[in-house]
């Protein structure tokens, strides 16, 4: 799992949050995490974002399962390493036929940029 | 180039200045698939993204990261039932330029542009 905890939903924006420990998946061998694991912590976060609005808002049993369908206009700043704590936001754009438009923005929780980019993520 | 020999394993190269071809086993024994998903194993695509960046670094020699990635587009769901074996198609020009392409005989699973450091 890449993500710990959702912090915070507001409108079409949402928090969420990744303490990035030693037996981490997307762990490299110089201590740092590699870039596709900041994209699927992004990734992750949308998810949560879009299982909790289907759960509280529109009533599902369960969350649904989605699959990243493009991603876009990635920028690498910095590879989070052990012991960062990573604080994701998550803007939602439309959906149209199951396929919705994001844009994330990671820092870690002192503030300084990690990565950011837009993602289609796809809801079968 | 922590996935090599773990979610894949080169079977064949193909290399030609700079670009190669790799065909690659897709091993359906990783651990990734524990969790994605629990019995229906499905190729994650930052996965098949971490494959074309690791078979850039056979490419060249170096390490490498993604600096940038302009677009990535998933065009099938990969599984390893799908797709137990996949070509992996890359070039890195020298201005760092990454272009790749990940498919099979039947379909395209991944196109990427982007550049590497």
């Amino acid at each position: 799992m890449m993500v710990d905890e959702l912090l915070c939903v507001n409108g079409d924006e949402a928090q969420c949050r990744l303490a990035v420990r030693e037996d981490n998946f997307f762990l490299e061998e110089d201590g740092l995490i590699a870039e596709v694991g900041i994209i699927e912590h992004i990734a992750q976060s949308a998810s949560a974002f879009a299982g909790y609005r289907a759960v509280e808002e529109d009533g599902a049993t369960e969350p649904p399962v989605g699959y990243i369908g493009e991603v876009k206009n990635f920028h690498l700043t910095e590879r989070p390493a052990v012991g960062d704590v990573l604080i994701t936001t998550i803007t939602m754009g439309p959906t149209v036929d199951g396929v919705t438009i994001i844009s994330g923005e990671c820092k870690k929780e002192s503030g300084e940029p990690v990565a950011d980019t837009r993602m289609k993520i796809y809801v079968p | 180039m922590f996935l090599k020999d773990k979610f894949y394993k080169v079977t064949k190269e193909d290399v030609s200045g700079t670009s190669a071809t790799y065909t690659l086993a897709i091993l359906p024994d990783c651990s990734v698939y524990d969790g994605h998903f629990p019995g229906n194993p499905v190729c994650p695509g930052v996965c098949n993204m971490q494959t074309i960046l690791e078979c850039a670094m056979m490419l060249t020699g170096k390490s490498l990261h993604y600096n940038t990635i302009k677009q990535c587009r998933l065009t099938a769901i990969a599984t390893p039932e799908v797709c137990p074996e996949v070509m992996v198609s890359v070039s890195v020009d020298e201005s760092n330029t990454i272009l790749a392409e990940i498919k099979d005989s039947k379909q395209t699973y991944m196109t990427l542009k982007g550049t590497v450091q």
